[in-house]
């Protein structure tokens, strides 16, 4: 112990020359500004590869978080969208508050889910895309089921824990579609070749459309909402003696690489379903 | 006592020296003497160092103060009174045990003094420029600087030293 202060006291000035000079580089530090932006772009050459790098593997480890948070959010969004309501007007309190504007009340018709692939064939004539998702998740028969770019098909058969879906490239899709841009009604059917491509039919030959008109849903049957993109007109063709135009569908959704579907409920597909079951059409 | 009040006021008249004459001078466009260290070199050895070091930082930080470079010199003036009780020793070629071995005309030749001047002026200019130019780009432009700098700060700290000190001593 009395060494130790022995040689502190002989080397008392050694410290404070050192404290001295720590304070001048603590000033050059400060005040000049110039050197500071220099000690700064040195450490950040050495240290941002290092941190860039792991900021990315880390980010990779929080991927699968963020990718489900954003999934919920887009979920929430697709629920309000304005195809998801029956919108009627509200006459009593447009009545009552007697302003020129109308009050309407908006009724939930669909409901929305999402779901992965875990199985799907796009060569056959006869697709079929099966999901992780069934009657445990309240999956039911004849649900829409959309990818985010388009839609998929419709729900054929539902298990305990998985559904198979009809996807559009399936020979028995009929889907009712229409080109907003002239007010046209179609079918879109698929004749077993190219995946990707689908065709219109039922459009009357003397109407003009354009390559790259968009082509959605009607919203004339149970299954789909309206308004979703089913895909965009690629050929427009007149074959002989016919009355109707050819005309070719590029489908929106990519069905080689498909992950990612959203399913579509009808809340009240049954008692629209009891309706027609009063008709012995079908 | 004597010997107190004479340094208080070599190292008041270097440091006016240094701010008002010498911070102005920019010969070739670039060098500037750095007078303020004659005081130091003249310090009395035998004063504890730790006063030594607080005078140094407090001359140097006054000098930093009119050039707004904060730091800078009082850091080379700690170096250099760190370094010269050693280059004296070098310059002796024996370890010194006499504490009034004074660094000036009269007590030394010309030789010693130019020597021990010129080796600490360099260690001060090079720490001060360094730590200004804060870049090893235009390496070659910056030692020049230095080397300038150390001439003319030898040349005019040799020169008073041996136009005020050496008769007054020498009587």
């Amino acid at each position: 112990m009395n060494n130790l202060i022995e040689f502190l006291k002989n080397n008392f000035h050694h410290f404070v020359a050192a404290a001295l000079l720590v304070i001048c580089f603590v000033l050059i530090g400060h005040s000049m500004s110039y050197n500071r932006y220099k000690i700064a772009r040195i450490c950040q050459s050495i240290t941002m590869p290092i941190e860039k790098s792991w900021g990315n593997l880390v980010h990779r480890f929080n991927l699968n978080k963020e990718n489900e948070e954003l999934l919920q959010q887009n979920l929430a969004l697709l629920r309000e969208q304005e195809n998801m309501f029956l919108v009627r007007e509200d006459t009593t309190l447009t009545q009552m508050s007697g302003t020129d504007s109308t009050h309407t009340t908006r009724t939930r018709l669909y409901d929305y889910t999402y779901a992965h692939v875990t199985f799907l064939t796009t060569d056959k004539p006869f697709n079929y895309v099966i999901i992780d998702k069934g009657s445990k998740d309240g999956i039911e028969r004849d649900m829409a089921v959309l990818s985010p770019t388009g839609i998929v098909g419709v729900v054929s058969d539902v298990s305990k824990n998985f559904s198979s879906i009809i996807p559009l490239p399936h020979l028995d899709t009929r889907i009712s579609a229409e080109i907003p841009s002239i007010n046209q009604v179609g079918t879109v059917i698929w004749d077993g070749r190219e995946p990707n491509t689908a065709y219109l039919n039922d459009v009357p030959q003397h109407l003009e459309i354009n390559i790259g008109d968009s082509i959605l849903t009607s919203g004339y049957s149970t299954i789909y909402p309206k308004g979703l993109l089913i895909g965009t007109v690629k050929e427009v063709s007149t074959e002989q003696n016919a009355t109707f135009l050819t005309i070719k569908v590029k489908l929106a959704t990519d069905f080689k690489n498909l992950d990612l579907v959203y399913v579509v409920k009808n809340l009240y597909r049954s008692e629209i379903d009891s309706l027609k079951a009063n008709f012995k059409n079908e | 006592m004597n010997d107190v009040i004479s340094n208080i006021i070599r190292c008041a008249v270097a440091l006016l020296l240094q701010i008002f004459i010498c911070n102005y001078i920019h010969l070739f466009g670039y060098l500037t003497p750095a007078v303020y260290i004659f005081a130091l070199l003249l310090l009395p050895l035998d004063i504890p160092k730790t006063f030594q070091y607080l005078i140094a930082f407090v001359m140097g930080f006054i000098v930093d103060m009119f050039t707004h470079t904060l730091g800078v010199n009082a850091a080379a003036a700690i170096i250099l009174m760190f370094a010269r009780p050693y280059i004296i020793n070098l310059l002796n070629g024996r370890k010194t045990t006499e504490s009034n071995d004074i660094p000036m005309p009269g007590y030394k030749d010309f030789r010693w003094l130019l020597e021990f001047t010129f080796i600490l002026a360099f260690i001060h200019q090079l720490v001060v420029v360094m730590l200004e130019t804060f870049s090893f780009q235009h390496f070659g432009r910056t030692m020049l600087v230095i080397l300038g700098n150390t001439i003319l700060t030898t040349i005019v700290l040799l020169s008073i030293e041996y136009l005020f000190y050496s008769k007054s001593k020498r009587t």
